[in-house]
């Protein structure tokens, strides 16, 4: 991000607490727009803890988010999507009964302009703002695979993981967010389904250049691929920050793997 | 369209036949035509599917021939005013059921407390009428946002809570609101508020026999065609609200609260929304049900009927419009039919609802998906 452009995002030393354990100590991390910005660290250092700050579903024990130039901090998780913050889940959370349409509609729900009365007595007013909602779907699913639209029908619990994956990227997408967060997308994918994954955020670069995104990632070839600039947390604290090669080769960074690596061995 | 058609009119021949039949002959001819019937859908895939493609295609028909059976099931049954007063109970089901479908079914707020509920908008006609001097239709129109108003403000700090806590607490309020009705003075206590004037639309009372086609029917009659009015609007409102941006926030709020959040959507209006809007359809109910019998007494809503109104939508299928509907017209007249069943009534339900858990958790017409029609 160059010195010049105003940050999207901005979080200025934002604490997280759980009883006794400090989860997030003092973060300040900042995005520009249209910037990928990877997000790296050891099992349990608060990469997820941080968004879920972010997103407005843990309130900070102290510090503050600012987003868009707004004070965003304590705010509901609802209103805080509503200004433009989607994101998906390390842990798939796709409803997995409601049909692949209705997981990526209802990332629109806060873009609607039919009411109650819409869809009751003035019917028509629905079925086109609807219609293109779909049309709207179908197309943000037609970017990551050919087959997907025509099986928007279908339970997205009959749909294979890589393909839930997507529907939950779109679900975000569907929100027109500026900032987009994503929670470890390749988890629990093997080698070729973490390529296309790769393939398919290149796409979402390519069609959407204004959007900036953070992305949490286990797998460094995927932060190297798609991510700017990096920062690395360890015990809730960012310890590191720059090009993807300067943080890989920082002592700490090397340390906090290293220990992990130990640890788990 | 003719065998669409055709179908409706065999099955509303075989119930009819079913709930006139007196001897045991014919009683058992007409069961087994029924069962032989059911068996034949269920074992016969080819024909169940082609007989459901018949009734997609043909939609509009099967609805309006659905509805010309229905209108027309008064002058079948017109040699008993008690049937007519069955089937016009069941057609109140359906709307308290939906009511109820929007909250467990759409939503996942588990309301334990229909009967509740729906004492509430008997009682409010009650009063509106006896004490206050209301006409009938205005306590109709006003008794339901009371049920709707006491819901809001006595569950608004719950509705947000997460699992069966407020199941739970709903439980607790129909037993407190029983326990209240059959102790206050105003409520009439355990006797309950006696002659309820009847409805009077147009100088038209709803105690004199009405006549279709040179036909005179018996004057449960008006009732019941007043009761399929309001089941059909309510299913046809609630069916659109289904398939709008509010059935499926609901949906993914009762699936995935955290997921629904992070999309915008609000857990307080979303559950409060459903809470309220299906309060009102039961709160309607059970004012219609005052009207239609002139008088309510605590019993008339105790925590039986809360699980009756319960089994409604849980053989029906959860989440699904027309399952609710198949839901009170099976589980309403069957007792009744058998008045040995009768005794082990709530049993009965109670069954009926761990082994539909059990074996088709969701209902004899499960929630189709949405296709925003
Ligand atoms: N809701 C919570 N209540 C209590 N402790 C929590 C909660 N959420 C996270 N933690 C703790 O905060 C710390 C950071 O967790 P977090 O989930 O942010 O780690 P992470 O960096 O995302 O790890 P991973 O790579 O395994 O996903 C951990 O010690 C975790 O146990
Ligand atoms: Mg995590």
């Amino acid at each position: 991000m160059s010195a010049m452009t105003a940050p999207i995002l901005e979080t200025r030393r934002l604490t997280v607490r759980f009883g006794g354990l400090v989860a997030l100590d003092g973060v300040d991390v900042a995005v520009g727009p249209g910037e990928t910005l990877g997000v790296i660290g050891p099992n349990g250092s608060g990469k997820t803890t941080f968004f879920n700050a972010l997103t407005g579903l843990y309130t900070p024990a102290a510090g503050e988010i600012v987003f868009g130039g707004r004070r965003v901090t304590g705010l509901e998780a609802h209103a805080i999507a509503r200004l433009g913050i989607a994101r998906t889940f390390q842990a798939s959370r796709l409803c997995l009964a409601l049909s692949v349409f209705d997981n990526i509609l209802i990332g629109m729900h806060a873009r609607r302009t039919t009411g109650l009365a819409d869809s009751v007595v003035r019917r028509w007013r629905f079925r086109r703002e609807m219609g293109a909602a779909l049309e709207r779907a179908a197309h943000l699913l037609a970017l990551f695979s050919r087959e997907l639209p025509g099986r928007g029908f279908e339970p997205v619990g009959q749909l294979p993981q890589i393909d839930r994956r997507r529907v939950e990227i779109c679900r975000a997408l569907a929100a027109g967010p500026t900032l987009l967060l994503l929670d470890e997308p390749s988890a629990g994918m093997n080698p070729e389904e973490t390529a296309e994954l790769m393939r398919d955020l290149q796409i979402v670069r390519a069609e959407m250049p204004g959007l900036s995104v953070i992305i949490i990632e286990h797998d460094m070839f995927v932060i190297e691929g798609v991510s700017g600039r990096v920062v690395a947390f360890n015990y809730g604290r960012k310890i590191a920050e720059g090009s993807f090669a300067a943080v890989a080769a920082h002592e700490e960074v090397r340390q906090a793997y290293l220990g992990t690596e130990r640890a788990r061995a | 369209m003719i065998a669409v058609w055709l179908s409706e009119l065999v099955v509303f021949a075989l119930v009819v036949a079913g709930i006139l039949a007196e001897r045991p002959a014919a009683l058992a001819a007409t069961g087994g035509a029924l069962v032989a019937a059911a068996a034949l859908l269920r074992f016969a895939p080819p024909l169940r599917t082609a007989l459901a493609a018949g009734f997609a295609r043909h939609r509009a028909a099967a609805l309006a021939g659905g509805a010309v059976l229905a209108l027309a099931l008064p002058l079948a049954l017109r040699a008993s005013p008690y049937w007519t007063f069955v089937a016009t109970l069941a057609l109140l089901y359906v709307t308290i059921g939906q009511g109820l479908n929007l909250q467990i079914g759409t939503a996942g707020v588990i309301n334990l407390a229909g009967a509740a509920f729906a004492g509430l908008g008997g009682y409010s006609v009650g009063l509106l009428t006896l004490s206050a001097g209301w006409p009938a239709w205005l306590a109709l129109l006003m008794a339901p946002w009371i049920a709707v108003t006491v819901g809001a403000v006595l569950f608004v700090p719950i509705l947000k809570t997460r699992g069966h806590y407020l199941a739970l607490v709903t439980i607790a309020f129909g037993f407190i609101f029983n326990i209240l009705m059959n102790n206050l003075e105003f409520t009439g206590g355990p006797q309950g508020l006696k002659n309820i004037p009847t409805l009077r639309l147009f100088g038209w009372a709803f105690t004199s026999k009405p006549a279709l086609a040179g036909v005179e029917l018996p004057a449960h009659a008006n009732f019941y065609y007043a009761a399929l009015l309001v089941a059909g609007l309510t299913t046809w409102a609630l069916r659109r609200l289904h398939d709008s941006w509010l059935g499926l926030a609901l949906n993914t709020l009762r699936d995935d609260e955290i997921a629904a959040r992070c999309c915008g959507v609000s857990l307080t209006r979303g559950k409060l929304l459903a809470f309220s809007i299906g309060n009102l359809c039961i709160g309607l109910g059970g004012a219609l049900y005052a009207v239609m019998v002139g008088f309510v007494s605590p019993p008339d809503f105790d925590f039986g009927y809360s699980l009756v109104m319960l089994s409604v939508v849980i053989i029906g299928g959860v989440d699904s419009i027309p399952g609710v509907v198949l839901g009170a017209c099976l589980l309403l007249p069957l007792p009744e039919r058998f008045r040995f069943l009768h005794e082990y009534r709530l049993l009965l339900y109670g069954a009926v609802i761990v082994v539909m858990l059990l074996y088709r958790p969701r209902g004899l017409w499960p929630a189709a998906v949405r296709r925003y029609r």
